[in-house]
């Protein structure tokens, strides 16, 4: 039996005329179960590899033997489909042309999908929105799907597309499924396919050598697999003459949903979070109110968990004014350590942007800063990967220098990581 | 990278689907070109129903909206004052109270109780009760306790006996025993295991046919404060400060030191002596008799100090002789000054 929980971390008071409440609420997840097995609906999953020309040699083996892997972790019952995607995209499995475009995993399901994956050869270009669309168009297909999950292999930049082309797609396919990316070598683009994972409730991460991809492919359908709440809701309860100053996941990974909300009520906000297995995620949310007398109390916000219709947690967030400097000055350690690792991620992702941009000096000035913060707020992953781009003089004042012999798949691993945080400690 | 020159390459938008479709057994392409059956409308799985309709428990004072079972507004999302958190009460248009949780505290454990014959000056009880904070369910003994006394006070109320000096010390005797019962009740509402039992002071006056008896153990105060005239502080507190002053320190001095406020009598499981201070005074001109918690009183301790705030309540914004509204007032003034503790204020306008 599924069971959701929410706990509140802030300071609910406000100084005389103070407006903005912040606080940290973490939402836990448990007894969730396997996904298509808490009697809540089916569940679908489509692998879609990259079989571009780029592919041909050991890539397109390796994604070969992974695909296969996967199609082995997908859990019998599972309705699947395999995507081949060059500039156009293909139904690898099941071969149909018309009607419902996925099958359910059983012994013989999975050895046919096997054989058409075997038959795989790179060729072609690269136009991933046309693959999403098609993912798209065969989870529709089966209108008893309540779960859809994709993983989607690529090693090349989207060639065959328009930024604009591939936008449209991603729109098309929000809400619709959820993905998760990853990049094969360090010639396809962290921003193109960040922006993939994050538009669809997926994560998006590097695999500079293929060998590791059937390890990575079993990983990451097992965790598809063991997600058995199939879509819930995050939603954000605000006063009347309040104003949502941002919503943000913060952990396990910092996406900022302040503009992904669609209207529940007047005063409700709806924000998607997709599928959830046992687990905890944690949320920034900061709220400006109108300032009221010293000493009144009133709610900021309700942020409530919701699966449908049906609302299975909640979490108040208070304000409080006070004349008490003792009180008000205070800052939640769990609204600060976010806010330092929200911090972290920005100074990562522009320090590299302006890296490739040709501008040392402002990469060097970021990357310090993320340098410096990943040691306050003890992000030992982001430490590691930082020093691998930059030599560190002084992690506490923030002083480095842009090594000269940067690996391009460090300055990738950098770049899809940076989103991950840490929880406080203690 | 792709290999594929993108000026050429590409699906070409005018080719039927169907018919790039390979034979399985040689394919050029890894797959099949599929064609959806029917293109449904995208769908919002998240978007989809509304919040069912929650029961309101209460009518948001602030707003009108409705107060959620979470104890907030769902419109404006203001605190639902709870009956307990803040409360009036007036029996009669010359006798009334107000009891307020105050500006800091979490939990309301004063508590007031009143009564009053229609006929002003006849016969009227007022009992305020501080519950102490720091023992556990204090607020639910202080209610309990000013309930009880104020009944016991109401109902075995001999009259036309006259006011003899037997019949004062009847009267004098009977408060004691009111102190007694409230006492009891203070210990039924403590579990007898509890590491910490509810505690509370306790004050009561009984106006008589203008005279005013009153009891008090802690440091809630009876006043009365003559239109004309000194202002009296007719009770003496049981707190350390109370014995500082006996010694000879001077009253803002002991009021002002730390444990100023820790009661040396209270009621409770824990109590060793129920003996309260007490007293009467015949009532003979216009005024305002006063039972108030430490709430009201820490911002305005001497009786010239208090008797001056309660001419200013009077007359401002507008003159009133309604108790009601001047009790309000105080509680109002008690929390603009701060609010620390809760605040009650009970009130008898004499008019002989």
């Amino acid at each position: 039996m599924v069971d959701f929980s929410a706990t509140v971390s802030q300071n609910e008071f406000l100084p005389d005329q103070g407006t903005d409440v912040h606080a940290i609420v973490q939402l836990t997840c448990q007894g969730a179960g396997s996904a298509g097995r808490s009697g809540l609906g089916e569940v679908g999953e489509i692998i879609i590899v990259d079989t571009s020309g780029s592919m041909i040699g050991d890539r397109v083996e390796m994604a070969k033997r992974a695909a296969a892997i996967a199609v082995d972790s997908i859990l019998d019952g599972t309705w699947f489909a395999i995507v081949a995607g060059t500039h156009q995209a293909f139904l690898a499995y099941p071969r149909v042309f018309s009607g419902q475009g996925m099958v359910r995993m059983d012994q013989a399901s999975r050895q046919a999908a096997k054989a058409a994956i075997a038959s795989f050869r790179a060729d072609g270009g690269t136009a991933i929105g046309q693959w999403l669309l098609l993912a798209r168009k065969l989870f529709a297909s089966v209108p008893s799907l309540v779960g859809r999950h994709a993983i989607l292999l690529t090693d090349g930049e989207d060639y065959n597309e328009t930024p604009t082309q591939l936008d449209s797609a991603i729109r098309g396919c929000i809400g619709q499924f959820q993905v998760d990316c990853r990049g094969i070598g360090v010639d396809w683009k962290v921003n193109e396919v960040r922006k993939i994972a994050q538009a669809l409730l997926g994560s998006v991460d590097i695999i500079p050598d293929a060998r590791d991809l059937p390890q990575v492919m079993a990983d990451l359908v097992q965790q598809a697999m063991s997600r058995g709440v199939a879509d819930a809701q995050l939603r954000v309860w605000t006063p009347q003459d309040a104003q949502i100053l941002f919503v943000r996941q913060v952990s396990p990974t910092v996406e900022d949903l302040t503009h992904r909300g669609s209207p529940i009520n007047a005063l409700t906000q709806g924000y998607p979070t997709g599928a959830w297995g046992d687990e905890s995620r944690d949320y920034h949310i900061a709220v400006r109110l109108p300032a009221k007398s010293v000493g009144v109390e009133q709610l900021a916000a309700r942020v409530q968990l919701a699966i449908g219709a049906q609302v299975l947690t909640q979490g108040l967030v208070k304000a409080r004014w006070s004349a008490d400097p003792s009180l008000t000055a205070r800052i939640s350690p769990e609204v600060a350590h976010y806010t330092g690792q929200t911090e972290l991620a920005l100074a990562i992702q522009e320090g590299l942007a302006a890296r490739a941009a040709g501008d040392d000096r402002t990469a060097t000035v970021k990357l310090g800063r993320a340098v410096q913060l990943a040691a306050q707020t003890g992000n030992e992953e982001a430490t590691v990967k930082l020093r691998r781009v930059v030599d560190v003089s002084d992690a506490a004042t923030g002083l480095v220098q842009l090594r000269r012999d940067i690996d391009r798949a460090d300055e990738m691993a950098l770049d899809t990581a940076s989103t991950k945080t840490t929880r406080i400690r203690g | 990278m792709s290999e594929t020159d993108p000026t050429v390459s590409g699906p070409e938008p005018d080719l039927d689907p169907l018919e790039s479709v390979p034979a399985p057994e040689s394919p050029p392409a890894p797959g099949v070109t599929w064609t959806a059956p029917t293109e449904e409308a995208p769908t919002q799985p998240w978007s989809s129903g509304r919040d069912p309709d929650l029961p309101g428990c209460d009518t948001c004072p602030i707003c009108g909206g409705v107060i959620d079972p979470d104890g907030y507004c769902t419109q404006c999302g203001a605190k639902a004052q709870s009956g307990r958190d803040h409360f009036s009460e007036a029996p009669a248009s010359w006798v009334a109270g107000v009891c307020d949780i105050g500006r800091a505290h979490r939990c309301n454990e004063d508590a007031l109780a009143t009564a009053a014959t229609d006929e002003p000056g006849q016969l009227a009880v007022i009992v305020v009760c501080d519950g102490v904070t720091t023992s556990q369910d204090s607020d639910v003994a202080s209610l309990a306790a000013a309930r009880r006394a104020r009944d016991l006070l109401w109902s075995d109320q001999p009259q036309g006996l006259g006011l003899s000096r037997t019949r004062a010390s009847a009267t004098a005797q009977r408060l004691r025993q009111a102190i007694q019962q409230a006492n009891r009740v203070v210990i039924e509402a403590t579990a007898p295991d509890s590491p910490n039992p509810a505690s509370s002071t306790i004050a009561l006056a009984l106006i008589d046919d203008s005279t005013c008896f009153w009891a008090s153990l802690g440091d809630s105060r009876v006043y009365w404060l003559p239109d004309q005239g000194d202002a009296v502080l007719l009770s003496r507190d049981h707190s350390l400060a109370q014995s500082q002053i006996d010694q000879g320190v001077a009253r803002a001095v002991a009021e002002a030191s730390a444990l100023a406020h820790t009661i040396t009598k209270w009621l409770g499981l824990d109590a060793t002596d129920l003996e309260p201070c007490a007293g009467h005074l015949r009532l003979d001109q216009p005024g305002w008799l006063l039972v108030c918690s430490d709430g009201l009183w820490n911002y305005a301790s001497a009786a010239a100090a208090l008797g001056r705030t309660v001419e200013r309540a009077v007359l401002e914004p507008e003159p009133t002789d309604s108790p009601l509204v001047l009790a309000q007032r105080l509680v109002d003034w008690a929390n603009d000054q701060g609010g620390h503790d809760n605040v009650t204020v009970g009130l008898a306008r004499c008019s002989v």
